[in-house]
């Protein structure tokens, strides 16, 4: 009764009150401001322009071939003509490719700001996409407005289902989300797998050798408002993708909700005190990440996608790119817009698309891209040692007048 | 006033308190009817399988008739975990006999060839048996690896990237171990010294080996692949083909399968009968007593987290060069998660944990072998090791409690 | 009665000595100049109150903190003490407040751990089990080498603990207040122990600020206020009045004046508890049929030592546990299984024990965690104005005087006495009918603890019904109106606030005028 060894958390319970995922990263925000993402950033393409270099490569060139790749030039004034059109082209790319990121990072924002880790953002993008494609395939003759309104709720619907799965699970029996969400997403890729493949539920009607889905009517699909349709200008989709990082704002600053997830992000225990109802928070927060991750499903397979095939399903990483975003946008609605923007870039530049393979092979780029999305995370999570390197001499530390015998003085953040 | 709809639901699937039989206490009667109605269930499925092929599906519904009798008895008096997983177990058995009555008995005995089902159990098994391993070595400290998958990964890679290299399968397991212990050695920075989540670490080293391996894989060996002569590591032959299906399942097993058996026992005694395992133990359970009684707690767990990486190295490696011969780009596929649900399932005991990997190392085999019966439900089926993963980690089937100080940075005090 | 032992003959060696510790943390400075003298074979008291410095002071004895300054002698000669592996090479063995036991391993192998005896490479059950039992015999201390720890009592543990450091050989003993946890018997016994252990030549030092203790076991005590030693004094011409001056400065007032209560007797009480029950984690009853009632105006003071119930009673009350059986009634309606949100518009108010992990979320500024009440109420259409929030918190942070701490301030920065404040403010503002308040003072200084029992009394005067807990039991009479003792999770009696400390302490531990065990309904 009385040998109380520290409060235990890991895998199969809640977080220690005083150390809660959301409450680390909510104090990285205050003291780093926008200093520690980027010197996260900078050290994230440091270490891999090391990597580069240790392997025979020359770091230089291919971060300056990559950053060619990205548009990202256009935004400077002084680039003009040919250049200026190329650059526009890539940067509707890129853009195209922010898109889907800005959802998908705030899927996983919201979820860290309510004490959740939701890895399951690619699964819940993919059943999106999925839903997507079949609605988006099927009601040739409904009005434009009707069927994309239609096919984007029903995606969006299904994201929430599928991370709601995991919220329930959490909630209930208090199943580790990260594990559950990995294991959804894996279950939704074969689901895919299983509905395009050769004669799969789903798979196309005309192209009976190829495992992809029927392709999505042209009254579904999303406008396109800058540049040329059939080169893949960008889609209003965009907009939408920044109305919701204005939603995302709101809710979580301004609404009952946001609020309430806030709380149980911060302190569950004393949520619960305060009458918040803990379980439900976990299911509506996981439910309206895997909306946002499922509406971005929607928006790839209408914007420019219109088809989904078992590869795409395979070769898709945007869920995982989605939590590099989400960690160096610090979880606010702004900085997963700029880190969204980032990563797009990254991705668009080490596309095969438009990477010159005589300078730097895109399989290699891609990899490159996995490995400092992982770099961002790692440097994120160690918030201690920048924030300890921030801020060093420069706060008084306190020590709690809770002085019972025995505790540890700690350095309270 | 009502409680809400979660609260009821975790209500259902939690046992009762008291319910379960504490250990060392006989379990009474029912529970035992409960265990019987478990093996009823499970005979009432075998039956119609190779080699007894049963063809009517009547025996099949009296055993499960009488297997859900069993189970509702056990529930009733409380045992809620063994009564309904005979229900449901009694039910999924039903459909399997029913499935295997209607396919044909061709098709029968070549799926459920058991002696080559339980090789392949074995061999699936086994990345998963190391990775756990590695798991329960990095728990029982008190560091969550949730970079298992990344550190398996490494193994693979590296493994066959240096037996390669070396021209020998057995440098390229060192090699493998290696670079699996480097991953975790940053993991271990970053989980004891950093104090970081240790949870959002792990991930982020998921996908650095990922891209890691994969920038190597390509700037190595391009398009062509990893060489069709890679070094392998050897099987091991045993003169038991004759022995029923058992005999048949070991004749033929790659060394690694047997090291990973051997390691579940020396992984326990070192564990649970060493004065070493004590104090590894005494760190993840209560780090602050174990500091005052002299235990390095941060020399403790660096130790752990990185033997934990040469151990889920050691499964990547068998996956490379001991089962496929190759190395694909991300090919672990998310074995390094399934191992650590494994952990959980076994209650974060080497005993437990094999159990539990033989389960998913089975339905893996079963699943390769489902295209004899429909290539499309067969994919369908891939997913079942996940499924089934999930099912484990919400707890219906064991509710566990890990150590106690899992995943809590340490901070030594007044330092 | 106080016991005299001699000091050792003639030189009066020093088992332990400490010159001038400082020791700081930040800005903070935990001991400033401590100085300490340990005789062999005696026992020590070291007084203070809470942060004054005490275990700071032991931990850089134990080696788990390395002192800024000072010295530290051992047998009269300097040492350096780095770790615990220093402290117990040199003989020094410590028994901490928060008992540092694995609770799912055997006593056996929480004896031997860290110095294990081993067979063969392979850890040698037999020979721990046979090592605790000698050590069991040899000081009088029963133990059973093969339970589990999470299954034994409180006291039990102890004894473990002391065990385990006199196996590693210490020869001065520390014990950081070793009674906080203990039932009246077992703290009689542990002062046998001591008592023995100081015959065998055991020289100890204990941390407390109980002043009773001090005078009962100790030979001398140090007294420590605000890191500082303010002077050595044998305990045989003290008195608790000298004592308690020594410690806080000045003289204490121990009790607020309070008007007699002014209670309604036509209305139905404010809180009705009939017949409760509750089970606790591991399904053990901890509530076994409890009832009382709380009216309003009244304040009812829960007296009980730690782990009697008190947190599941409280918990039930508050919608936070379930009830197995028994019914609670708010003025007059049944809120039995209630979830927490219901209790609180009900009108239940909670100041919850554990203020940094319950009561406040610390990473929320004041303002947000003066909402945490009631923000629904704000709220239109789901959306909550913050300008709302905001001079509604500043309203508040003034009325209930919160110094240091604005709208803004993030709750993490202030005080424990100003966090206090905030909690109690929040609570009282959504005038509940009901205020449960546990533990309300603890960890605070003696200005916080005035303020929290004026506001109480107040509040109490205003017509509220308080159902206070608390295990101080001066604040138990200051405060109350009237006093129920639980024990074993029943109210075994009722006393009136005049009752003195040997009343309460008896009925606390299950003696008393109710014959142990009987309930008494209010």
């Amino acid at each position: 009764m009385s040998v109380t060894p520290p409060a235990g958390g890991g895998p199969e319970g809640g977080a220690a009150p005083s150390s809660t995922v959301a409450s680390r990263l909510s104090t990285n925000l205050k003291l780093g401001g926008i200093i520690a993402p980027l010197l996260t950033v900078v050290l994230a393409f440091f270490v891999g322009g090391l990597v580069v270099l240790i392997t025979g490569h020359n770091p230089f060139d291919t971060y300056k071939a990559i950053f060619e790749g990205t548009g990202l030039q256009w935004l400077f004034p002084w680039t003009t003509g040919a250049d200026r059109t190329r650059a526009a082209i890539n940067l509707q790319q890129t853009l195209i490719l922010t898109t889907p990121l800005i959802l998908v990072g705030l899927a996983v924002a919201y979820a860290f700001r309510a004490g959740l880790f939701n890895i399951g953002g690619q699964g819940q993008y993919a059943v999106g996409a999925i839903v997507a494609v079949w609605v988006g395939s099927s009601f040739a003759g409904m009005p434009h407005l009707l069927h994309v309104v239609l096919t984007m709720a029903l995606a969006t619907l299904a994201g929430a289902v599928w991370a709601g799965i995991a919220g329930l699970l959490r909630a209930a029996t208090g199943a580790n989300e990260v594990i559950t969400t990995i294991m959804l997403n894996y279950i939704a890729l074969w689901l895919g797998f299983y509905l395009f493949q050769l004669h799969g539920p789903l798979q196309n009607d005309t192209q009976p050798d190829v495992p992809i889905s029927n392709d999505v009517v042209p009254s579904a699909k999303l406008h396109v408002f800058w540049g040329d349709p059939e080169l893949q200008g960008l889609h209003i989709g965009i907009f939408i993708a920044l109305a919701a990082a204005v939603v995302y704002w709101v809710l979580l600053n301004r609404s009952t909700k946001g609020y309430e997830a806030r709380a149980v992000g911060f302190n569950p225990e004393a949520a619960r005190y305060s009458g918040i109802k803990v379980g439900r928070t976990y299911v509506l927060v996981m439910g309206t990440c895997g909306g946002l991750a499922g509406l971005a499903g929607s928006m790839d397979i209408l914007g420019w996608q219109f088809h989904l095939a078992t590869n795409d399903l395979q070769a898709s990483t945007i869920g995982f790119l989605g939590i590099a975003v989400a960690l160096l946008g610090r979880n606010t609605a702004l900085g997963t817009c700029l880190a969204a923007l980032l990563f797009g870039a990254l991705v668009n530049g080490t596309s095969v698309r438009n990477l010159d393979p005589a300078v730097f092979d895109p399989e290699l780029a891609g990899n490159l891209t996995t490995i400092i999305q992982g770099l961002v995370i790692l440097f994120v999570s160690a918030d201690l040692l920048i924030v300890w390197l921030l801020t060093r001499g420069r706060r008084r530390r306190t020590a709690p007048a809770t002085g019972g015998a025995g505790e540890t003085i700690e350095v309270t953040a | 006033m009502s409680s809400s709809t979660t609260q009821r639901l975790a209500g259902a699937l939690r046992p009762q308190r008291g319910a379960e039989p504490t250990p060392g206490e006989r379990p009474p009667r029912e529970w035992w009817m409960g265990v019987g109605g478990i093996v009823v269930a499970a005979v009432a499925f075998l039956i119609t399988l190779p080699p007894f092929e049963v063809r009517s599906i009547v025996p099949s519904i009296v055993l499960t008739l009488v297997a859900v009798g069993l189970g509702a008895i056990a529930a009733r008096a409380g045992h809620v975990r063994v009564g309904w997983g005979a229900i449901v177990l009694a039910i999924a058995c039903l459909a399997g006999a029913y499935g295997a009555t209607q396919s044909g008995v061709g098709h029968l005995e070549v799926v459920v060839s058991w002696g080559a089902l339980c090789a392949a159990m074995l061999r699936y098994a086994t990345p998963l048996t190391f990775a756990a391993l590695g798991g329960l070595v990095s728990e029982r400290s008190g560091v969550v690896n949730i970079a298992l998958e990344g550190m398996m990964l490494m193994g693979a890679f590296f493994g066959a990237y240096g037996a390669d290299k070396t021209d020998s399968w057995f440098l390229g397991l060192v090699i493998g171990v290696l670079a699996g212990m480097a991953l975790a050695a940053v993991h271990a920075v970053w989980a004891v010294t950093l104090r970081s989540d240790q949870i959002v670490a792990g991930t982020a080293l998921n996908f650095v080996a990922l891209g890691l391996t994969g920038y190597l894989y390509i700037d190595t060996y391009g398009n062509q692949g990893t060489p069709d002569n890679l070094p392998a590591v050897p099987e091991v032959h045993l003169p038991t083909d004759s022995l029923g299906f058992i005999g048949d399942a070991i004749s033929d097993l790659n060394l690694l399968v047997w090291l990973s058996l051997i390691a579940v026992v020396v992984v326990w005694v070192l564990v649970f009968r060493t004065a070493r395992g004590l104090r590894l133990r005494s760190v993840g359970e209560n780090p602050r007593a174990a500091e005052t009684v002299g235990i390095g707690v941060y020399r403790t767990r660096y130790v752990a987290v990185i033997i934990s990486g040469g151990l889920a190295a050691l499964g990547g490696a068998f996956l490379s060069i001991g089962f496929v011969h190759s190395f694909t780009q991300n090919m672990t596929a998310g074995r390094g998660f399934i191992a650590l649900a494994a952990l959980i399932f076994g209650r974060w005991r080497p005993g437990g944990l094999l159990a539990a990997t033989l389960l998913f190392g089975f339905s893996s085999a079963l699943a390769q072998r489902l295209p004899e019966f429909s290539a499309n439900l067969a994919t369908l089926f891939q997913a079942l090791p996940y499924v089934l993963t999930l099912i484990a980690v919400a707890g219906v089937v064991g509710r566990s409690t890990p150590p106690a100080a899992d995943g809590v940075p340490y901070v030594r005090e007044g330092k | 009665m106080t016991e005299q032992s001699s000091p050792s003959a003639g030189a009066a060696e020093l088992a332990l000595e400490l010159r001038g510790i400082t020791k700081r943390f930040g800005a903070v400075v935990a001991n400033d100049g401590v100085s300490l003298q340990l005789r062999r074979g005696e026992i020590h008291a070291l007084l203070g109150e809470n942060g004054a410095g005490k275990s700071t002071l032991m931990s850089v004895v134990y080696g788990m903190a390395a002192p800024d300054e000072g010295q530290i002698l051992i047998d009269g000669a300097p040492v350096t003490v780095a770790s615990p592996k220093d402290a117990m090479a040199h003989g020094v063995g410590m028994v901490f407040q928060h008992f540092m036991l694995i609770p799912v391993m055997t006593v056996a192998e929480n004896l031997v751990l860290g110095a294990e005896p081993r067979k063969g490479g392979l850890l040698d059950v037999a020979a721990a089990r046979r090592r605790t039992r000698e050590l069991s015999e040899r000081y009088g201390l029963r133990v059973d080498p093969d339970a589990r720890v999470a299954d034994i009592s409180v006291g039990q543990q102890q004894r473990v603990e002391i065990l385990r450091a006199l196996d590693r050989g210490a020869r001065i003993l520390v014990l950081d207040e070793p009674t906080a946890v203990l039932t009246a018997q077992e703290t009689a016994e542990l002062t046998e122990v001591l008592r023995g252990l100081r015959a065998g030549g055991t020289s100890i030092v204990f941390i407390t600020h109980k002043l009773n203790e001090v005078l009962d076991v100790a030979d001398r005590v140090t007294v420590l206020r605000r890191g500082k030693t303010v002077g050595t004094i044998d305990t045989a011409g003290a008195d608790e009045a000298s004592l308690a001056r020594m410690m806080v400065g000045r003289d204490v007032v121990l009790r607020i004046d309070k008007a007699p209560g002014n209670i309604d007797r036509s209305q139905a009480p404010t809180l009705e508890l009939d017949d409760v029950h509750v089970v606790d984690d591991r399904g053990l009853p901890a509530v076994d049929g409890v009832s009382l009632e709380v009216r309003a105006g009244e304040i009812v003071a829960v007296a009980g030592i730690d782990g009697n119930g008190q947190s599941q009673l409280i918990d039930a009350i508050a919608g936070l546990r379930a009830v197995s059986s028994g019914h609670i009634r708010l003025r007059g309606r049944d809120i039995t299984g209630c979830n927490p949100l219901e209790a609180r518009d009900a009108g239940i108010g909670h100041i919850a024990e554990d203020r940094q992990h319950r009561g406040l979320v610390l990473d929320f500024n004041l303002s947000e965690n003066l909402a945490l009440s009631d923000y629904r109420r704000a709220a239109r259409f789901g959306l909550i104005k913050p300008g709302v929030l905001v001079a509604r918190a500043r309203r508040l942070l003034e009325e209930f005087d919160v110094r240091d701490g604005s709208p803004g301030t993030p709750a993490s920065s202030l005080s424990g006495g100003n966090q206090q404040k905030v909690v109690i403010a929040r609570e009282i503002s959504a005038e509940p009918d009901l205020l449960i308040a546990a533990q309300p003072t603890r960890g605070l200084d003696v200005g916080a603890i005035e303020f929290v029992h004026r506001r109480l009394l107040a509040e109490r005067d205003a017509g509220r019904a308080i159902l206070l807990f608390s295990l101080e039991l001066d604040e138990v009479r200051s405060l109350a109106d009237r006093i129920l003792v639980i024990y074993e999770g029943r109210i075994v009696g009722e006393l009136p606030p005049t009752a003195t400390n040997e009343e309460l302490g008896l009925m606390m531990t299950g003696g008393g005028a109710a014959g142990g065990g009987a309930r008494t309904v209010a």
